[in-house]
């Protein structure tokens, strides 16, 4: 049976920085954090990260089992694809987000066995006691995905909310609605809390998640300043490794493990600059990688520009945060409008800017201004093909920054995050090859 | 540079190409690319140097290109197809600026600045855009893939062909033939689809003229023709199109001969043999 069979797994990527490297064993641990509070009867959420509900969940001692990671992590591990097939099997459409389809294969066959389904990936994910969906709005499928999974856990509760913020639009200020997205945010986070506290025996510390807020503040400002160092040339750290360090930055927010975790990464780049070591010793090329999510199971793509000498000082990519002391905040007592506040301001945070620049957008403003700060010769972006609330509008922006700023090279790649049948290794790198020499002879014109 | 000899050897995935070269083309082969490229790139190159009237190691330098160029053990070096369309094409209609390829396999785009390229598009994820598109068509109406160019100027009523993908395109036609829709409708129509697609792609580039099309598809009149519709304007077309790549290949290896020379250093040449490679070579 092709559900049974197990792919060989693919060798580990090699990492340019020591704290890239620790992550293997924080998701491995973190996992098993998880099957071990299922055993002692903790509740577990399973969560989307970025949604917003990161302080509340770490504040009520919820355990968070990340679904999107456990996806990510079997297409790591070459081995998503058997999930996927089950998913298909129960009449999942193949261009449904991949990482929903492999969290739903997963959990009918878990359900359907009553155990783990054989051989798990890391040991598994565990049976949530609740699900906590976000309409977050650049994922339309994380509305529905855990309602699916209901179809088989059908005596485990969901919440879905979803935090909104001001569209851009150049003819309007933000600031003219930004106290009812601000309102409204509040109402959905108070409403959670109310639905952990019934559904999980927890109450909240409104005092612990204040707490919890300041280290998730902290930890935005610690992530910038320590990315804000790989403007260095030689650059010290690259986006295959920030491929890596998204994980205490998206799932570990508001933990002093994840605020720790950024400070080592800090002391690290500082020590890196100050001997100037690159990720490659003759760094010839600095390219941003521009957008979409990476294939998961082909991160050693990172290492092959490497060894063009490209390396990718910057990525939009899990690049969630912006300096706290950046945005502006108003002094509020409730943590809870406090996260509002902090979610709607670091969402328009380049509104003004691009409103000075006809034609431009907020995200076109981040790449202009990554391209500037980062001495970047050219743009990288995936399109991978199941994540259509994203990946759509990936080319438009790639269009629109050429027009409004200027034609730099540009590589489209093409494949997905977890569908490893998407994925030509030998076409990928021709692809690369050819970009290479595009960089080249822009380079020397 | 008198005296001295250049091969491009160009394997697509549909057909191998081989260019000799002094100052100007002295040989040129074109043979269709089998499973085992090795043994066809020998040939291919044999058959060359024969018209050229010039033994193997007499060639100076040797460029490989095209998605088989690992797998031509005689090279000296492998060089990607964009780098050297682009210097073929800048060889060969210096006014272009954007270069539009069509293969058996896969389609691109490549803008160019000063002979060199500078952005570059590619479909290489889906037959439908390339010349595949238009060979399981020809298969399914029963007509020589080179018929089909001809055919569909003959068209007077274009039937639309709304499906993108290559099989449920080729099951369309089936079904419009049992329509009773004209051949020559039918094809016109299939051009257009794949002008469509190609044309999608490569607007990305911001498309300048002057336009040469390259590549298989360049060989099909009523595929040039749909495409020319697209621009709104007409577009060069090299004497060859299949043999850009190894064109610009066979030159690039003369640039770097030059510059070698020109910096005293000496460039490393692979064995001048021609036996068939094996798996252990």
């Amino acid at each position: 049976m092709t559900e049974e069979k197990k792919p060989e797994e693919k060798k580990k990527r090699k990492t340019a920085t020591e704290a890239a490297g620790k992550i293997g064993p924080m998701v491995k641990a973190a996992l098993a954090e998880n099957l071990r509070a299922k055993e002692e009867g903790k509740p577990i959420a399973y969560s989307f990260i970025y949604s917003g509900y990161d302080e509340i969940i770490r504040a009520m001692d919820i355990v968070p089992a990340w679904t999107e990671n456990y996806a990510g992590i079997c297409g790591v591990k070459r081995d998503a694809q058997r999930f996927l097939e089950r998913a298909e099997g129960e009449n999942f459409s193949r261009s449904l987000c991949t990482y929903a389809l492999c969290g739903l294969g997963f959990d009918s066959w878990r359900e359907e066995l009553g155990e783990m389904p054989p051989d798990p990936p890391w040991g598994g994910q565990a049976r949530p006691t609740v699900m906590l969906g976000s309409g977050q709005v650049i994922c339309d499928p994380r509305y529905k995905w855990y309602q699916a999974a209901q179809h088989y856990m059908p005596d485990v509760p969901v919440y879905v909310g979803g935090l909104p913020y001001p569209p851009y639009e150049e003819d309007y200020d933000y600031r003219e609605v930004q106290d009812y997205y601000v309102k409204y945010i509040v109402e959905e986070l108070r409403g959670l809390v109310e639905f952990l506290e019934k559904h999980t025996n927890r109450k909240m510390d409104w005092e612990r998640l204040s707490q919890v807020v300041d280290i998730s503040d902290r930890t935005w400002n610690m992530i910038s300043e320590a990315y804000d160092l790989r403007k260095a040339v030689p650059c010290p750290m690259g986006t295959g490794d920030a491929m890596n360090t998204m994980v205490p930055m998206t799932f570990m927010m508001g933990t002093q493990e994840g605020l720790d975790f950024f400070k080592d990464l800090y002391d690290e780049l500082k020590r890196k600059i100050a001997n100037r070591e690159g990720i490659i010793p003759d760094e010839k090329y600095r390219l941003l990688w521009g957008g979409g999510l990476p294939s998961w199971f082909a991160l050693t793509d990172f290492n092959y520009f490497n060894s063009k000498g490209a390396v990718f000082p910057a990525e939009v990519t899990y690049r969630l945060v912006e300096p706290v002391y950046n945005l502006d905040l108003p002094r509020v007592s409730d943590p809870l409008e406090h996260l509002a506040w902090r979610w709607v301001r670091y969402w328009t945070y380049r509104h003004d800017r691009a409103r000075k620049r006809p034609g431009s957008t907020p995200d076109v403003e981040r790449l202009i201004e990554y391209i500037e700060d980062y001495k970047i010769d050219g743009v990288v972006m995936h399109e991978a093909f199941s994540c259509r609330s994203w990946h759509p509008g990936l080319i438009w922006q790639l269009n629109q920054l050429k027009r409004v700023y200027r034609d730099i090279p540009s590589l489209v790649l093409e494949s997905d995050i977890v569908d490893i049948s998407s994925y030509n290794e030998a076409d990928t790198r021709a692809r690369i090859d050819a970009f290479i020499d595009t960089l080249e002879a822009v380079k020397s014109r | 540079m008198k005296g001295q000899y250049f091969a491009g050897v160009d394997i697509g995935s549909t057909m191998t190409k081989v260019v000799i070269m002094d100052e100007a083309t002295l040989a040129s082969v074109i043979g269709p690319t089998g499973p085992e490229h090795r043994k066809l790139a020998n040939r291919v190159m044999e058959e060359a140097l024969g018209r050229a009237k010039l033994a193997f190691d007499e060639i100076t330098y040797v460029v490989a290109t095209g998605y088989g160029r690992i797998n031509v053990p005689f090279a000296d070096r492998q060089i990607t197809e964009i780098s050297c369309h682009a210097r073929g094409i800048a060889h060969l209609l210096p006014e272009v600026r954007t270069v539009i390829d069509i293969g058996g396999q896969d389609s691109k785009g490549i803008k160019l600045r000063d002979g060199r390229a500078v952005d570059f598009v590619m479909n290489d994820k889906c037959a439908a855009g390339t010349g595949r598109f238009l060979e399981v068509a020809a298969e399914s109406l029963g007509v020589s893939l080179e018929e089909m160019g001809r055919l569909s100027l003959e068209a007077e009523n274009r039937v639309e062909i709304s499906s993108t993908c290559t099989v449920f395109a080729a099951q369309e036609v089936v079904a419009k033939l049992s329509e009773g829709a004209a051949l020559a409708d039918i094809i016109a129509g299939l051009h257009e689809a794949i002008a469509t697609r190609i044309y999608g792609m490569v607007r990305r580039l911001k498309i300048e003229r002057e336009v040469a099309l390259t590549g298989g598809g360049a060989k099909n009149i009523g595929l040039v023709k749909a495409l020319e519709a697209r621009l709104g304007f007409p577009a060069l077309l090299p004497p060859e199109p299949l043999l850009t790549g190894a064109i610009g290949a066979a030159l690039l290896g003369r640039d770097i001969v030059k510059e070698a020379e020109e910096k005293g250093e000496k460039l490393k040449i692979s064995p001048r043999r021609l036996t068939e490679a094996t798996l252990f070579t």
